[in-house]
């Protein structure tokens, strides 16, 4: 199944959200409008609440380099989109384009998914082939990296992304808040939602793995 | 030659980015939207070492089978033999992965187009100025780590000198190897000055550490202004006329760059299967 035939199967099939986005469109999908989840009661008043109006998909890319507080979101599963704004799409194409800078490959992670191609990457794998100076972060014990999921993934810390990745093919990860997440920030029942898949560690994940590494080895040092 | 729509196909452009800096990817952004705009492949999407979409999800970006791949990066080197092909799983100039087809095309910075550019990019940032009277200087990094880049600005240094662009003199000048560009003035015979920076985004070189070693800046700046160091030209300094470009990778018309090396891609492939 195309990514395009996925997407339109999907929002016929009563989808309406991905991360921090709501999705309204028309039945024949080429009058649709997407909105911060926080912003939809804006989003419906007359004048549109005063939302500034987007036509170009690719103003998705604009509107989430930077959160609200001027952070730079190089990890687009962080759930800090800004508010304040409406995109007005008129095509299935333009909506996936946008989709696509909002939340990069994920409708493209979920098609696969669902076909069973989906190739998730291990935790070790991933660090193993790092270079330079993350070359350090394959050394973090198990331990370290069970704990640096509680601290670094899930909504507590600003990632709405759901875990597939284990330690490696035989070490799942312990149960906990994060490792357990949807990949659905909000309320919202699973089935009216995309959800943010996260099939490998992100480089956030990576950097923070380098830094336990090194307080290891110091430790083991002292 | 331009190239022949491939309404089947995908092109990738690929780019570093940077966890620390959006500017980084902004160009490639860019040139996929103009790429986009001109309606050649189905699909144009960016995908980064650093940055969202990785690599090792580019697969996954597009519904079609064909894909071209286009290193969006200055020189061959590291990336474009090591990383690229080992993220992509590419194992050699066409690959089969997993159903897909991906061309791996050679990076924007070695095609002769990029000659143009850089003349074009030189007689903007200096409008009006003779060439003659003229010096320009094509500045990169320069370490030992990566003689390719510095051998791509040398092919473009002959490239140009050989144009009949009529400047004065063409060098290369490097940040940490000889010659070295915090010496630009004493590389100039001439008055006026031009400096092209052969990167593809304005990054931390080209609005910091570069504007320090021409003595434009007294020291590394806020990344606030980055923007201004561009609009000041021309700089009065050492005696000289200085006019200072943003990285040529940040230029509009790379975009047919990118689309240069899909088609002498093809040419090639057409040439090995004769
Ligand atoms: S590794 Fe953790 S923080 Fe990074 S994207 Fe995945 S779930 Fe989010």
């Amino acid at each position: 199944m195309s990514i395009l035939q996925f997407l339109s199967d999907s929002l016929r099939n009563g989808v309406h959200r991905i991360g921090q986005i709501e999705i309204q469109t028309n039945d024949s999908i080429d009058q649709i409008q997407l909105v911060h989840v926080d912003d939809i009661p804006l989003a419906a008043q007359p004048d549109q609440g005063g939302l500034k109006v987007h036509r170009d998909p690719e103003a998705a890319r604009d509107l989430s380099t930077f959160s609200e507080d001027g952070e730079y979101r190089f990890t687009k599963g962080q759930t800090n989109l800004r508010r304040g704004w409406l995109m007005e799409l008129s095509s299935l194409d333009e909506l996936r384009r946008a989709l696509d800078l909002f939340y990069p490959a994920a409708l493209g992670l979920l098609a696969a998914q669902k076909e069973g191609r989906l190739e998730i990457e291990h935790l070790r794998d991933k660090l193993n082939r790092q270079t330079g100076m993350y070359r350090f972060a394959r050394t973090i014990s198990d331990a370290g990296a069970q704990q640096l999921v509680r601290e670094v993934c899930g909504p507590a810390h600003q990632c709405a992304k759901r875990i597939l990745w284990q330690l490696d093919a035989t070490t799942s990860l312990e149960d906990s808040d994060a490792s357990r997440y949807s990949g659905i920030p909000g309320d919202i029942v699973e089935s009216e939602a995309f959800p943010l898949l996260c099939r490998e560690a992100c480089n956030h994940f990576v950097a923070e793995c380098r830094k336990v590494s090194k307080a290891e080895a110091d430790r083991a040092k002292a | 030659m331009p190239l022949a729509p491939k309404p089947e196909s995908a092109l990738f452009i690929v780019g570093h980015g940077s966890t620390e800096n959006p500017d980084s990817s902004t160009p490639y952004f860019d040139h996929a939207d103009e790429i986009r705009r001109r309606g050649l492949f189905k699909e144009v999407h960016c995908c980064f070492w650093k940055e969202e979409p990785s690599f090792r999800e580019a697969w996954y970006l597009t519904d079609c089978q064909e894909i071209y791949v286009v290193p969006d990066f200055i020189s061959e080197g590291y990336f474009t033999q090591d990383i690229i092909p080992r993220e992509f799983g590419l194992t050699g100039p066409t690959s089969d992965i997993r159903g897909k087809t991906f061309h791996y095309c050679q990076p924007v910075g070695v095609h002769a187009s990029m000659t143009g550019l850089l003349l074009r990019r030189a007689r903007e940032v200096a409008p009006g100025i003779d060439p003659a009277s003229t010096t320009l200087v094509i500045t990169g990094h320069g370490t030992g780590l990566n003689q390719n880049s510095t051998k791509a600005i040398r092919d473009q240094v002959d490239l140009i000198a050989a144009s009949g662009a009529g400047y004065a003199k063409v060098t290369d000048a490097y940040m940490e190897e000889q010659p070295f560009i915090a010496r630009w003035d004493e590389l100039a015979p001439t008055g006026n000055v031009v400096v092209v920076p052969f990167f593809i985004s304005d990054g931390a070189h080209s609005y910091q550490d570069i504007p320090v070693l021409l003595g434009i800046e007294p020291e590394v700046g806020l990344a606030a202004s980055q923007r201004e160091i561009f609009r000041h030209n021309p700089h009065h300094l050492r005696g000289k006329t200085l006019f200072y470009s943003s990285a040529i990778g940040t230029e509009r018309h790379l975009a047919d760059v990118i689309l240069d090396q899909v088609a002498d891609f093809d040419a090639r492939r057409a040439l090995a299967t004769a």
